[in-house]
């Protein structure tokens, strides 16, 4: 039994992919309003958060909001593509997300805002119009200090932009396995083997401890095993945020200073 | 008689690993392969979508400004130049990235002398369609620097994948070439910086 656990540690890391060019991004958090900066109250962040995390289980898609103290040196634009693309917001296929990236003003640093749109998103929010959202819905509340306030206000703009360009048909996860199917088979093939021996095993001893057919205690045993543990569905519904869904951005969106 | 039995079954067991091996390797370079070019591909659009807009921002920018026909000359040029130089993406080698990127960043550098030159018209400045044109055109210089990252980043995953052990051996036997890199260029190939 330890030899297939570590088979399978050994062949999960073979498949893994090495992330190459990764930065020093926050880690994918399991909020959807993710605030590094203490730039809201609590009771803000949770106001937006519960608005946002509604849109995405009734539409799939998703708003994101991120405030980080530091872009890093990177320029607004390149910093939130790339943390769009590493935590994933929206759906694998649909690319159905958008994230608010707010690098807050500080003495000595001007403040940033962009909006990143994934590739899914471009259509319904155009860079155009993103600028203009920018312009006319967050930098005029930004500059008084209305954060909240004009977060709320680009939040509902964008939502009622982007309701109904994608609805939230059930989702499910993509089994795209592009790489090589080997470690693949044989990982399978090793552990229907390992279970299949283990099953039998113990078919064996029901049936000769309970007197039926060594196959009919094998089938036994498959049905009472098809309960088991089942993977962690996509939660929806009941207003709790399911995880970001692997959606990509394309360098779609526009931003301002303040 | 048994061991005669014992050793087919050893060679052909050895066989099909050997066999399984290549293909399993042979397919997912074939798969990494085209998955460049259609990175490439994405590349070449976002370019395209940058030189789609360009009719229109000098049509709006010669009703303004119609003095600077020199500067306007000079962006229709380079489109023209930049539009025409285009790359087989089975041919992915150094030389044509590099001419690729050199006619690309002619268009760029023409394009920020527009906008330099743009600073002088307050009034075209003032008008809606050339700030939505204007964020366009920022948009798709955003588009462009992040394609072009991905693209850097499926050469590299399809670089390192062939160049390893023994998996070179099988790229050779297959003529898989190493891919070029989009290189980050002098003041060329910078995005057009537009202030308000």
């Amino acid at each position: 039994m330890i030899m297939i656990k570590k088979i399978k540690y050994i062949l999960l890391l073979a498949i893994i992919p090495i992330n190459l060019f990764a930065q020093n991004y926050p880690d994918k958090p399991n909020r959807i309003v993710n605030d590094y900066a203490n730039f809201l109250t609590i009771q803000e962040q949770n106001a937006l958060e519960n608005k946002l995390v509604m849109f995405s289980n009734q539409t799939s898609s998703q708003i994101a909001i991120a405030v980080v103290k530091s872009l890093d040196g990177y320029d607004p634009a390149s910093y939130a593509f790339g943390l769009g693309e590493h935590w994933g917001v929206g759906q694998k296929g649909k690319n159905n997300g958008i994230l608010i990236l707010v690098k807050p003003k500080y003495s000595n640093s001007k403040g940033e805002v962009f909006i990143a749109t994934g590739y899914g998103m471009e259509g319904a929010v155009p860079d155009a119009i993103a600028k203009r959202i920018v312009n006319n819905e967050i930098l005029p509340y930004f500059k008084q200090g209305m954060y909240y306030k004009g977060l709320d206000e680009v939040t509902n703009r964008i939502i009622e932009l982007t309701r109904g360009e994608y609805t939230a048909d059930e989702y499910k996860k993509a089994t795209s396995s592009s790489g090589s199917a080997i470690p693949g088979i044989i990982f399978f093939l090793i552990v229907v083997i390992f279970s299949f021996i283990g099953r039998a095993r113990r078919a064996r001893h029901y049936a000769v401890g309970h007197n039926v057919p060594f196959w009919i205690a094998m089938g036994m045993m498959s049905s009472n095993r098809s309960h088991g543990g089942s993977f962690g569905n996509f939660s929806s519904g009941g207003g709790s945020f399911g995880g970001f869904g692997g959606g990509s951005f394309g360098g779609g969106g526009a931003g301002g200073s303040w | 008689m048994k061991k005669k039995w014992i050793t087919i079954i050893v060679i052909v067991v050895i066989a099909i690993f050997i066999y399984s091996s290549i293909k399993g390797t042979y397919n997912k370079m074939i798969a990494l392969d085209e998955g460049v070019k259609s990175q490439w591909a994405q590349v070449e659009n976002v370019y395209q979508r940058r030189a789609d807009l360009i009719p229109n921002l000098v049509s709006i920018v010669k009703g303004y400004a119609a003095h600077e026909q020199e500067t306007l000359t000079g962006v229709i040029e380079a489109r023209a130049k930049a539009t025409s130089t285009t790359i087989d993406p089975s041919n992915l080698n150094a030389q044509s990235i590099q001419a690729f990127q050199q006619a690309q960043g002619g268009l760029s550098s023409a394009l920020s002398k527009l906008m330099v030159v743009v600073e002088r018209y307050p009034d075209l400045k003032a008008n809606q369609n050339f700030l939505e044109l204007q964020a366009q055109l920022e948009g798709t210089e955003n588009r462009i620097t992040v394609e072009r990252q991905k693209f850097n980043n499926s050469a590299q995953g399809f670089n390192t994948y062939i160049k390893q052990f023994p998996k070179n051996i099988y790229a050779n036997m297959f003529s898989f070439d190493e891919k070029a890199y989009f290189k980050a260029q002098e003041n060329a190939d910078e995005a057009p910086k537009v202030e308000f």
